[in-house]
């Protein structure tokens, strides 16, 4: 066996660790078992059926082969290499490890963007899926980089996507990402799927994410965001409107490890028909992270006496001198609003369709504002 | 051509009835105007003829034109020719006016054609104008944020572009400034026309000496107990409505 050749011994000792470390994390990876019913993270998410179909897929098929097109100043995009599976191994989940696991191992198909400019024309990364397919994007915002990223997958028939996200902003970056995942049924036994695990790491940096999903049969979302650094910002958005059976179980942490800085959420959903949408989130402020404000909302419409809405959001505060509130609201739609759009002659099904995407339009103008806020990403 | 209302009856859902035989008959081009004591039902009026489903409807009818408007639903009693101008305009949160005003005229529209979006735009904007509304408004979510007189100018504004043959306006005065009133009025005035009636419903005279109503009527505890011409909104003015109390104890 070779030994390796170290310069001196402080490179040593950091391959060692580095090596370390990615042991440790594929082992974590490795050990995870198929979320159940006792995964408190998949407490609505009835993991019988779809953790576990999930994870099946993913064990038996190995054709990794969906369909990627991007349009982005060349620049930007970087070939993914094997050494960033090193990022991929330390992604943290939502309590769906064994499901990172088993998409690290079919690592090598995404898009990474290492961004050190301000982009003045969007990025727009299009993902097509019809079997299995496992993508990764991993976003580098170098400082003072801004740029707005449009992500968007389509999952056709019964395609299953299980796409991770990595977001790392230094020091003034100005990163947007509007995540679009859609599902196209061409027969009525049709059922697309769709995951995404997102990490969002930002040190004095702002950061902001809308993500909307329709046409889905199934949909899993758990968005990591943490905040590394004081004067950071990190906005999530989401805005989706469920109809049949569809399912969203959407799982959100927002991390605030250093003080001074902001997060701010809202998930808005508009759920008609049997379906179901589940939010659970959390804030955790470390102990020390000092004048942290971090806001965290869920709010729902329901257009039907069989929808279904968990709500399920959380604090954890270690830290004193902080602003925080969370809250979920969940109600059928304003009777009131509905009777003033019927009495200017507006038909019930395009009175409704207004004001529900009204409700939601919310979330997207809040993202949008936000946006257009930044320091130098317009739309 | 009438909007002609026989015995109604109507009640809050589950609750008490409010109107107790109320005939009305407003032939087209005329202006009638509704005046009574706080609680007499002059709302509950308004909000029956167009369809609220806070309120039943338990007996007599409504025609407009020969057209039962009771068989109709909300939306096709608009269609029909019928306009509500709230006394509350509702807030409609992420619904913008202009989009809102679009759905309402192409709902008016046979299902093939499409809405000519140039001419809405310049007649929104003329309509606008008329109404001292700034045109930033058209981008706005329907009556959310605005200020009282802003709203109430919003419906008058709703009322101008859909152009109904019947409209009711609900205590269109309150919370308008006297410019803001002179201005809806002005407004309101310029829509009369022989194939169109109004029905104002208001507390007080300084609307009517603007929209000069050409019959008066006052509802008490459910019923139209008086009707009469331009004098009856002096006589109310000068001695309240106390006398209807003791004519109709």
């Amino acid at each position: 066996m070779d030994t390796p050749a170290f310069n001196d011994a402080d490179e040593l000792s950091g391959k060692l660790r580095l090596a370390l470390e990615q042991a440790e994390a594929e082992a974590r990876l490795r050990e995870a078992e198929t979320p159940d019913r006792l995964n408190e993270d998949w407490r609505f998410g009835r993991p019988h059926i779809y953790a576990k179909a999930l994870v099946s897929a993913l064990e038996s098929d190995t054709d990794n082969a969906g369909r990627i097109t991007i349009q982005a100043p060349a620049a930007c995009v970087e070939p993914m290499a094997d050494d960033m599976r090193d990022g991929e191994m330390r992604l943290r989940s939502i309590g769906s490890d064994k499901i990172l696991a088993l998409h690290l191992k079919r690592f090598g198909k995404g898009i990474c963007l290492c961004i050190d400019t301000v982009l003045a024309d969007p990025i727009i990364i299009t993902y097509e899926t019809e079997g299995v397919f496992t993508p990764s994007t991993i976003i580098l915002a170098a400082e003072g980089a801004a740029a707005r990223i449009i992500e968007r997958h389509i999952v056709r028939g019964s395609g299953l996507l299980v796409a991770t996200r990595d977001i790392k902003a230094m020091a003034g970056a100005d990163i947007s990402l509007e995540l679009e995942v859609s599902g196209e049924s061409t027969s009525g036994s049709d059922q697309p799927r769709a995951m995404n695990i997102t990490n969002i790491a930002a040190m004095d940096a702002q950061v902001r994410q809308l993500t909307r999903y329709s046409g889905l049969d199934w949909a899993r979302e758990e968005t990591v965001a943490e905040i590394l650094h004081e004067n950071t910002t990190i906005e999530l958005f989401s805005a989706n409107r469920l109809h049949g059976t569809q399912i969203l179980d959407q799982h959100t942490r927002q991390i605030h490890s250093w003080g001074k800085s902001t997060s701010n959420l809202l998930y808005k959903n508009v759920v008609d028909g049997s379906a179901t949408a589940t939010f659970a989130g959390n804030i955790y402020v470390a102990p020390g992270a000092h004048e942290t404000d971090a806001y965290q909302a869920n709010r729902n419409m329901l257009l039907s006496e069989d929808a279904t809405i968990n709500s399920l959001p959380g604090l954890e505060i270690l830290a004193d001198k902080v602003r925080c509130s969370h809250g979920s609201a969940s109600a059928p739609m304003d009777e009131e609003q509905l009777f003033y759009l019927l009495s200017r002659g507006i038909p019930r099904h395009d009175a409704q369709m207004l004001v529900a995407d009204g409700f939601l339009a919310d979330a997207v103008t809040q993202f949008r504002g936000s946006e257009s806020d930044g320091n130098n990403t317009k739309i | 051509m009438s909007l002609i209302i026989k015995d109604l009856y109507a009640r809050v859902k589950d609750g008490a009835e409010i109107l107790k035989g109320v005939n009305l008959n407003i032939p087209k081009g005329e202006v009638h105007a509704i005046m009574g004591p706080n609680g007499s039902g002059k709302s509950t009026l308004s909000k029956v003829l167009c369809g609220h489903p806070d309120y039943e409807v338990t007996g007599g009818s409504a025609e407009m034109d020969g057209q039962d408007l009771f068989s109709l639903s909300v939306d096709e009693r608009s269609r029909a020719g019928l306009f509500l101008a709230f006394q509350y305009p509702v807030e409609v949160p992420g619904v913008s006016n202009a989009n809102f005003m679009r759905a309402a005229l192409q709902a008016r529209l046979p299902k093939e054609e499409e809405l000519d979006a140039v001419a809405f735009y310049k007649n929104l904007r003329a309509r606008m104008k008329q109404l001292g509304m700034d045109p930033k408004f058209t981008a706005r979510a329907v009556n959310e944020g605005f200020s009282g007189g802003e709203k109430k100018r919003n419906d008058v504004l709703q009322m101008m572009m859909l152009d109904p043959t019947y409209a009711i306006l609900d205590e269109t005065d309150s919370g308008l400034d006297v410019d803001a009133l002179r201005i809806v009025s002005e407004g309101v005035n310029a829509m009369r026309a022989p194939y169109r009636s109004f029905l104002v419903i208001t507390h007080y005279k300084r609307l009517l000496d603007y929209i000069r109503p050409d019959v008066v009527h006052v509802l008490y505890n459910g019923r139209i107990v008086k009707t009469a011409g331009y004098d009856l909104v002096d006589y109310i003015e000068e001695h309240g409505f106390d006398f209807v109390k003791e004519e109709h104890p």
